[in-house]
């Protein structure tokens, strides 16, 4: 924190508080909705049994609300930010799947089965949030709870060694 | 130098200890919202085909309905939201959703497709005052009843079309969807109703709600 802030790390500030900021907003809007609709949406990717579908449609609302909370905080900052950006890189292999097999996927599931773009928008805008991701992972950590708690415990005299 | 190398793992500890705690504490809070979000039904309302919505989207009274077509309550219901469509033509919106009661109507599920299907063929209305109409004759069945294709020819529909609708996948997925919704907004009764967001179970806490209609439509729906 006592560093000085440059515009590597003002870009890591924002990409983490954007990249965090849709997570919650994806997350929350399904956690929010009946897990079918989002298991659904799984479903049209055709790549996982329909039982799994439904397990997977209510727990990665929350993994994405937790990580995307956790990175906008600046908490475990690159486990979050590499934890997403694997995601990212899920989302983009079926994503790419869906396309090349030409399937009928109506909704892709991003934001809740309410609002859908194409499978070309998406990916593109996935590859833009992989980049948030890499700034976040690279130069998150400015102003971030992280920082805080580590530049706290090390004010403390004798404490750090 | 001893004590040195010793403290460095436990400050470690002391900051990841920490930011758990921290995190944990912003894990609770996120579920306690997202959870009370749910309850208190903040989500957003899964949008109703065109053919089940009645009235301009912008009206100042707006009103979800769940109805299950073999339950007698919602019939009395339906013709007292036509009455109002008719008596507040144009100042209020009236949603239809399925909730088909499933454990003690057995033909509910079928009607729902059976009506969507009319409704894609732009007959929902008259598809859906039939079956209510009739629900005693055809709600208790044993075999699938006749009555599903006996309105069809009545309103004149393609008939092919509309069993090719009734077996797609996506026709029962939406009906289940809207079943899914329902249990998570804590719908156990039908006619649930939700106008602006407001519930009322059954006709006559629908009747008490429209005594309101008239603030309601002064005050632009608040």
């Amino acid at each position: 924190m006592n560093e000085k802030i440059g515009l590597k790390q003002i870009a890591g500030t924002l990409s983490r508080l954007f990249l965090g900021g849709i997570f919650v907003y994806a997350g929350y809007l399904k956690a929010v909705s009946p897990a079918e609709e989002f298991a659904y949406a799984i479903e049209g990717y055709r790549i996982v049994p329909q039982w799994l579908a439904l397990w997977t449609a209510l727990a990665l609302p929350w993994l994405e609300l937790y990580l995307g909370l956790l990175l906008a905080a600046g908490l475990f900052t690159r486990f979050c930010a590499a934890s997403l950006g694997l995601m990212l890189v899920g989302f983009e292999a079926l994503l790419a799947q869906a396309w090349l097999r030409h399937l009928p996927v109506l909704s892709c599931g991003c934001f809740g089965a309410n609002s859908s773009n194409s499978i070309g928008m998406e990916f593109s805008l996935n590859i833009a949030l992989l980049l948030s991701a890499f700034i976040s992972f690279r130069f998150g950590e400015a102003y971030s709870l992280d920082s805080a708690v580590d530049s706290g415990t090390a004010a403390q005299p004798g404490r750090d060694g | 130098m001893y004590n040195h190398r010793m403290l460095r793992p436990i400050t470690l500890c002391r900051r990841t200890a920490r930011k758990i705690l921290i995190a944990g504490l912003l894990i609770f809070a996120s579920t306690l919202i997202t959870l009370t979000a749910r309850q208190l039904n903040l989500g957003p309302d899964r949008p109703v085909p065109a053919f089940r919505s009645f009235g301009p989207k912008t009206a100042s009274i707006q009103i979800y309905e769940y109805t299950d077509f073999a339950c007698p309550a919602c019939k009395a219901a339906y013709f007292q939201l036509e009455d109002m469509l008719k008596l507040y033509d144009g100042r209020i919106l009236v949603n239809f959703k399925h909730y088909p009661l499933m454990s003690i109507h057995k033909w509910s599920l079928d009607a729902a497709a059976y009506s969507d299907c009319a409704g894609e063929q732009g007959k929902f209305k008259e598809y859906a005052a039939l079956l209510f109409e009739s629900q005693a004759s055809w709600g208790r069945a044993e075999k699938k009843p006749p009555e599903f294709t006996v309105y069809a020819g009545k309103l004149k529909l393609d008939l092919p079309a509309l069993e090719t609708c009734v077996n797609k996948d996506e026709t029962v997925k939406r009906i289940k969807l809207e079943m899914a919704e329902g249990d998570l907004k804590n719908v156990d009764a039908t006619p649930t109703f939700f106008i602006n967001g407001k519930r009322a179970v059954g006709a006559g806490q629908l009747l008490d709600a429209a005594k309101h209609f008239d603030n309601l439509l002064k005050t632009g729906g608040k």
